[in-house]
This record gives C-alpha cells, structure tokens and sequence, in this order.
C-alpha cells in the first residue's frame, strides 16, 4: 500500500462520514423518529443531543484529516528526494 | 510505506466507518428512548465507547511505554505516540459530550465531582505525554521522559473507573461493567455493543495509519541523515 492510495482511501472517507453524521444526527432527523419521540418536548436536548455527536465526529475527522496530511507531507519529502 | 499492516489498517478504518454508521442508525431510528432522561440519553452512545477507546488507549501507551524503555524499541516508542494521539482525540470527546448531557442531566456543564476531575486529568496527562516529547533538546530523552508520564498515567485508569464506588459521586454507576451483569435494556445494550465495536475498531484501524506513517517518516529521517 503506498502513500498515495492512503491519502486517496482517507479523503473518500473523511466526506463519507462527515455526510453520515449530518444525515443522522440532525435534530430534525432526531425528531422525526417514532410519534413518542416527536411528542417530547425538550427542544434543548435535542440539540445537546446534534452537538454533542457533531462535535465528537468533527474530532474523529479532525485526526483523519491530520494523518492524511502528513501522509501528503511524506509524499512531497519522498518526491523531493527522488 | 509498503506493507500489508497498512492494508489493515484502512480495512478496520473503514470497517469502524461502516459500523459507526450503524451505531448512528441505531441511536437516532431505532432504540427506545430512555423513560426517566429522555432524548439526552442518546449521548451515552457515543460517550461510552469514547471513553472506552480512552482508556484502551492509554492502556496501550502504558504497555508500549514500557517496552521502550525495557528494550529501547522504536516502534514501541511509536506504538505508544500512535495510540497516544488517538487516546487525546477521544478523551476530548469524553470531555465534550459529557458536560453536554450533564447540563440537562444535572443542570450544570461541569462539577468537581472524582470521576469528572479524575477524566480532565487524564486528558491532561495526554497533553503532557505530547509536551514531554518535545521539552527536551535530546529527542532520545524526551521519549524516555514521555514513556515514564505513559505508565504513571494508567493508574488513573482504574481510578477513574473505581471512582464512583469509593467517592461520593454525582457521575453514574457502571450499568454494563459490575459484577452482577449489565442492568442495561436488551436494545440500549446491543447499541452500546456495536458503538463499542464501531469506535474500537476506527481507532485500531487510525493507529495503525498513524504508526506506519511514523515509522515512514523515521526511516525517511534516518535516510537522509546518512
């Protein structure tokens, strides 16, 4: 496996999940789940709820991206030296 | 960076992606909704398995740690690095969702409670493991100093999980890990499992990414030292 397709690997799924958290842990999606659900009415939750997983994903994408960009910093340090 | 290991670690990344998809299906479509905190409870699925990931972290800086400093292995050395930076990730969203269902929960952000106190000072002694490395001018005795700051800091581990048994604590019992079984829900455990599973392995799977690109960049280093 090279450098090249791990970066390429990591920026295909980097998007994926950022799209994955926005489609489920929107607090509408929250909202529109079973009637129960709907008929609460802590509409502060529901948003401590989104933040709470958007900001924990933003974090597991944040490392992505950081591995991703040493692997481009150890590409260009290889491609110099070639 | 040739090799199989880097392979395996895109396959349990993306594994822990996939399954990290069906733990947010499960969570927002499908377990029920707990009586007493209602929707907040839903942040439980993700602070669990975080903090699992933690802690799991940390135990592998403490074990890494140690084989360094025993046989002076560089790639434990960046075993430990690896699992270190991953274990910070997690822990901060330990940190963040914690204060966030403790503001419906209890009414407050945050309380000097043990177990509280006891996880900020683990993320603490993450960013002190991090410091250590660079605060020396010899590279060689900052990994010794980081390794040391590693295996002290597992103690806290089973401190922090011991914490609500032997402090008076305003955090939460264990409900999966105590001795007379799990007291979780039949649906809310099968989440908690897969999220489980989900965050081990996109950990595993990112600390093996990491630790092939640090052993990449050590080989580069030595390179084009000679």
């Amino acid at each position: 496996m090279t450098l090249h397709s791990i970066r390429r690997i990591l920026s295909v799924a980097g998007p994926l999940l950022g799209l994955g958290v926005l489609v489920f842990a929107t607090p509408e999606g929250v909202a529109a789940q079973t009637p129960d659900l709907g008929q609460q009415t802590l509409g502060r939750a529901y948003w401590h709820v989104f933040i709470a997983y958007t900001i924990g994903w933003a974090l597991i994408l944040g490392w992505i991206v950081s591995i991703a960009r040493r692997v481009g910093a150890l590409e260009r340090r290889i491609e110099r030296e070639e | 960076m040739k090799g199989r290991t880097g392979w395996i670690g895109v396959a349990l990344a993306l594994a822990g992606v996939a399954m990290s998809l069906v733990t947010l299906w499960l969570v927002f479509f499908r377990v029920g909704t707990d009586f007493r905190q209602g929707i907040v409870q839903r942040i439980f699925y993700l602070h669990v398995p975080a903090a699992w990931v933690a802690f799991m972290a940390f135990g592998i800086v403490a074990l890494a740690s140690a084989v360094y400093l025993w046989l002076g292995d560089e790639r434990a050395d960046m075993a430990a690095l690896s699992a270190a930076e991953g274990g910070m990730v997690f822990t901060a969203i330990v940190l963040t969702s914690g204060p966030l269902w403790g503001k419906i929960a209890w009414g407050t952000y945050w309380t000097w409670e043990p177990r509280l106190t006891l996880t900020l000072l683990l993320g603490f002694i993450y960013v002190g493991y991090m410091m250590v490395r660079r605060a020396t001018e010899s590279p060689e005795r900052g990994k010794r100093f980081a390794a040391v700051v590693g295996i002290i800091g597992a103690i806290n581990i089973p401190l922090i999980h011991m914490s609500v048994y032997w402090f008076r604590s305003l955090h939460p019992d264990p409900v999966v890990l105590k001795p007379d079984g799990p007291t979780l829900d039949a649906d809310m455990l099968q989440t908690l499992l897969v999220g489980l599973v989900a965050f081990t392995l996109l950990f595993t799977g990112l600390m093996i990414l990491r630790y092939r690109v640090e052993r990449a960049r050590h080989a580069l280093d030595i390179r084009e030292a000679t």
